[in-house]
């Protein structure tokens, strides 16, 4: 039963759902067949995005606004509510078992901490979910009752990219938005059931190169994977996009970061293995996102609203003004 | 990904709204009339005023900015800057720390960012008395500096004919060891600074952020000031009270019920216990079994059972069991009389500065006999800020200069903190014993003794067996020190001393879980290979439970091979009996035990692991095993390694260069863990 993987084809150079699988000759001595380096490989593309788009150069930098933090604060709590509650549901399930760790991992309690500390007791009435994230939710919760073994694909993208930026988010966050230094507001970032990062990355890989799939069922984890950063990409440029309508004093505009000084906190010998990193939500790069997040926009009744209500205000100033 | 993105959003998402649109056309544009008339009307009503918001956005104007930190020092009476090159905060936090420093030891610093002054000043800073230029500098990326030191690096590259041969300067480098160019740009401006003819008046400082970067400052932070004033001929001491952080308060009328015992978070937590239990509010597990595991031998290896029964905790074969021990009474007892002081006395140490998160030192208020029982670590040799602080209260002059000899960085200071100190094993006890001029207040003792921390074993039960009890494999240390004194380890004679019934009570141990990673594989049929010599065999027990457990459910279970090392057959082969029932059951496929001293030649696990090799081999490359490694980390587990990539150069037909990658491979796709401590 182990050397099922073993028999498999190797796919050398193969392209497939954006996934480039390189198989070098050294990888050949160690499986590349192992689910966890046809991630790392295959969606090192989505990861080399993630590192240049503006709203991940400006949280870095420190540049971030309160209000669009708490939004995606709010934006988070929705993805993982739908990934944690569909996780739950297949705990049994053979490809979701081996990967299931709440009490290290889960992160709606903590979220709802966060968000309880920026809104206030009635958090729940006070939040929405955004046009820009109800694709990547209604997502999971399909694969969660129609394909669940694609919940790994949604686990690692989050999970991993959580634990490996974390720990710098949370400082970058914590000086531009003067958060207290007890946590508040950042429970999110901290994972309070996970002694050693970089050990527990190491088992949750092995885990998932335990998962008894087929060369298919792997590549297709990788695609959904890549999917999985194309819906993250949405949520932030759409928090880029209200980012850009919102007045708010920018803190601490020198104190940033750069992706490099990321890479030094991670433990080393993780960087390319990084999913991308917590900010990690792209924009740059890819025309069609803007367009299918516009189409999206537009087919959403509260953007309508929206809408209605710019349109309306700019009718009004170019009358006042004109008149 | 082109294939994918087609059947994502753009196709799947619209077909909800599209069939009925909830606002027609028609709505919107009479609700876009109506808005825009009100707002019209509203503004024509109102005076438009500047929006106060756009206000925040302008910076205060930099017109008149001083970029000569040498006027600013001038000006302010500052004889120390700290240039921080800081991306995360770290450097420019060690910076203001040790600017704060500086107003402890008579002097006054300020912290300063490289970008906003002009460095070449660096030249006229002999202008100043006594002044120095510390650098906090973090590396990042390929060794590159900080942003904000980039112009600072660009300047000390240029500079060739620069004389800085007045400046006085030290550097504290902030990197990362895991990173090939570790501290790239605090070796460099240590170097370059070196080079252009400033003088160096104290070593350079290395933080690893991969291992313990906050303890790497303080130890360097603590060897660094007594060097600074002993440069600059200040005496530190003066006024002694200007060096305290903590204010004593004595309390003589407190309600008992108010004052600490022990507890670490909550008051009384010990009385009334709820979970959950964690580091601050730690269980209290009785012992339920407390074994000499060894048969002869001067050695005391044990086994001690923890009973977890009703306390909701809930652990996996391979965490780690923390528990907090506590110091020897007699120990405690003699520190009082030494110091002729009445140990029930209850006091608060305050912290003086108000701003602090850290109030007190330990939880306050309680007695000296619990701060010094429960929340001081009084068996360690003390550390050198410790021996300078202690220095002023020393009544021969000698015994002062001697102590403050050792906190200094002089190589004949530091070769006598080695041998007197650490080489003669002294804690604090040992060192007033011998320097009976040496009688601190107890107060200032207790500010400057490190706290006594939780110690960490590896659990040797598996939960699937032992839902409620926890067991810890450990050996007691013991040994006498070179002047002659028996010295104890605090946790495990303490542990060994829990006996399961204390005069008719039981005994408890506070305690609580760290989740590990160390974790079998989730398939059963995974082969593994566990190497644990000594007491590093612990989780391999509860592994190895857990295994016979799983084939008593009747599941398929992998191979299951254990490499497991001590000194003698008749001495100290601990769990013999318990690993021979498991072999002859099929749970352990192979037992490999390697005996040190037996024969002339000492075998140890590593030897065993090249004698079968070609099994091993089929096991790692073919099969999928998972490797483990438990114990001694400084030699052990390193000839481990070396062992299996020799095994993977020879069998799998690689270089070096590949059996040495292929090896950290497995580590990092989790197949190789280890769980080991020096």
């Amino acid at each position: 039963m182990t050397t099922k993987t073993k028999a498999e084809p190797k796919s050398s150079g193969v392209t497939n759902g954006g996934a480039r699988i390189v198989v070098d000759g050294d990888d050949e001595v160690l499986s590349p067949t192992d689910l966890s380096e046809m991630l790392a490989e295959g969606t090192k593309d989505s990861h080399d995005k993630a590192e240049n788009c503006q709203f991940v150069k400006d949280f870095l930098r420190g540049r971030i606004k309160r209000e669009l933090f708490k939004r995606g604060t709010a934006a988070l709590y929705f993805v993982y509510a739908a990934m944690e509650e569909e996780i739950e549901k297949n705990e049994d399930h053979p490809h979701i078992a081996p990967i299931y760790f709440p009490a290290e991992l889960h992160r709606r309690e903590a979220l709802a901490r966060d968000l309880e500390y920026f809104y206030g007791e009635d958090w729940e009435s006070q939040i929405s979910l955004s046009a820009g994230t109800k694709p990547y939710v209604d997502r999971i919760h399909e694969v969660g009752q129609r394909d669940p073994v694609l919940l790994v694909a949604h686990s690692y993208t989050r999970y991993m990219g959580d634990l490996s930026g974390g720990q710098i988010l949370k400082k970058v966050a914590q000086r531009a938005l003067k958060l207290p230094s007890t946590g508040e507001g950042l429970n999110f970032y901290q994972f309070e059931g996970i002694h050693s990062q970089k050990g527990f990355k190491q088992l949750y890989r092995s885990r998932m190169n335990e998962l008894e799939l087929d060369a298919e069922t792997k590549e297709r984890i990788v695609g959904e994977s890549n999917r999985a950063f194309s819906f993250n990409m949405m949520v932030f440029t759409e928090l880029e996009e209200i980012g850009k309508t919102i007045k708010e004093e920018v803190q601490d505009a020198g104190l940033g970061h750069s992706h490099a000084e990321i890479m030094e906190g991670m433990d080393g010998g993780d960087i390319n293995k990084c999913p991308y990193y917590a900010a990690k939500m792209v924009a740059s790069g890819n025309p069609t996102y803007a367009c299918q997040l516009a189409m999206t926009l537009l087919r959403h009744p509260p953007c309508q609203w929206a809408l209605a209500a710019w349109v309306a205000l700019l009718a009004g100033f170019t009358a006042w003004y004109l008149l | 990904m082109a294939d994918m993105d087609a059947d994502t959003a753009a196709h799947t998402e619209p077909s909800v709204e599209e069939e009925e649109p909830f606002f027609s056309n028609l709505d919107l544009l009479l609700f876009s009339l109506i808005v825009g008339i009100v707002v019209y009307w509203y503004m024509s009503r109102k005076k438009p005023e500047p929006i106060p918001e756009f206000k925040k956005l302008d910076t205060p104007a930099p017109a008149a900015r001083e970029t000569s930190f040498i006027e600013k020092m001038k000006k302010t009476g500052k004889n120390i800057i700290v240039f921080y090159g800081s991306q995360t905060g770290t450097g420019e936090e060690f910076a203001n720390r040790l600017s704060k420093d500086a107003q402890r030891y008579g002097m006054k610093g300020m912290a300063a960012d490289p970008e906003e002054y002009e460095m070449a000043e660096l030249a006229r800073l002999s202008q100043i008395e006594n002044s120095l230029a510390i650098f906090c500098m973090a590396t990042y990326g390929e060794g590159d500096p900080t942003d904000n030191a980039q112009d600072f690096y660009d300047w000390l590259q240029e500079i060739d004919d620069e004389d800085l041969s007045g400046l006085n300067y030290t550097v504290f480098a902030l990197g990362n060891k895991t990173y090939e160019h570790y501290n790239a740009m605090g070796k460099y401006v240590d170097k370059r600074l070196e080079e252009l003819g400033a003088k160096r008046i104290f070593d350079l400082g290395l933080g690893d952020d991969d291992g313990n970067l906050e303890e790497d400052f303080v130890s360097w932070r603590e060897q660094f000031w007594p060097s600074v004033c002993e440069h600059f001929g200040v005496e530190a001491s003066g006024d002694d009270s200007s060096i305290r952080q903590y204010e004593l308060k004595e309390h003589t009328d407190l309600n008992m019920n108010k004052v600490y015992s022990g507890e670490m978070g909550r008051l009384k937590s010990f009385e009334v216990q709820k979970p959950p239990y964690d580091s601050k509010n730690p269980f209290l597990a009785p012992v339920t079994v407390n074994r000499k595991l060894n048969k002869a031998g001067d050695r005391h290896l044990m086994h001690v059972e923890l009973d977890i029964t009703g306390s909701k905790i809930r652990y996996d074969s391979g965490d780690h069991v923390a528990v907090f021990p506590t110091n020897d009474s007699a120990m405690v007892n003699k520190l009082g009389q030494i110091l002729g002081v009445d140990l029930d006395v209850v006091i608060s140490l305050n912290n003086l500065d108000e701003e602090s998160n850290k109030k007190h030192p330990f939880p306050c208020p309680t007695s000296y006999r619990t701060a010094l029982t429960h929340y001081l670590d009084i068996s360690q040799p003390p550390r050198t800020n410790v021996l300078y602080e202690l220095a002023q209260y020393a009544s021969d002059p000698k015994d002062q200069e001697n102590m403050r000899r050792m906190s200094s960085s002089s190589p004949e200071g530091k070769a006598l903190y080695h041998s007197w100190v650490q080489g003669a094993c002294r804690n604090i006890l040992a060192i007033l014993e011998d320097m009976p001029s040496l009688r601190p207040p107890v107060d200032h003792l207790c500010e400057l003794l490190p706290r006594l921390q939780a110690r960490y074993y590896s659990i040797a039960s598996s939960s699937k067996v032992h839902p409620d009890r926890i067991s810890i494999c450990a050996v007691v240390v013991e040994y006498e020190t070179p002047t002659g004194r028996t010295n104890k380890g605090v946790a495990t004679n303490w542990l060994k001393n829990k006996l399961v019934t204390d005069n008719g009570h039981k005994s408890t141990v506070p305690m609580f879980i760290r989740k590990s990673q160390f974790r079998l594989p989730f398939k059963a049929t995974n082969p593994v290979i566990m190497i644990g010599p000594g007491t590093g065999i612990a989780p391999f027990m509860g592994f190895i439970q857990e295994r016979g457990w799983l084939k008593e459910q009747g599941k398929e279970v992998g191979e299951t091979v254990l490499y497991f090392g001590c000194r003698y057959k008749n001495e100290d082969y601990i769990y013999q009996e318990e690993l021979e029932e498991a072999e002859k059951k099929g749970v352990l496929t192979q037992l490999n035990v390697a005996f040190s001293r037996d024969e002339e030649k000492k075998v140890y696990v590593q030897h065993l692991l090249k004698n079968s090799k070609e099994h091993l081999w089929k096991l790692i490359h073919s099969d999928n095993a998972h490797i483990y490694v438990c114990g001694d980390a400084k030699n052990m587990a390193k000839d481990v390694q070396t062992a299996l990539q020799d095994i993977a150069e020879e069998l799998g037909g690689m270089t070096r260069t590949q059996a040495t990658d292929y090896v950290k491979k497995l580590m990092t796709k989790g197949r190789y863990s280890q769980d080991v401590w020096t």
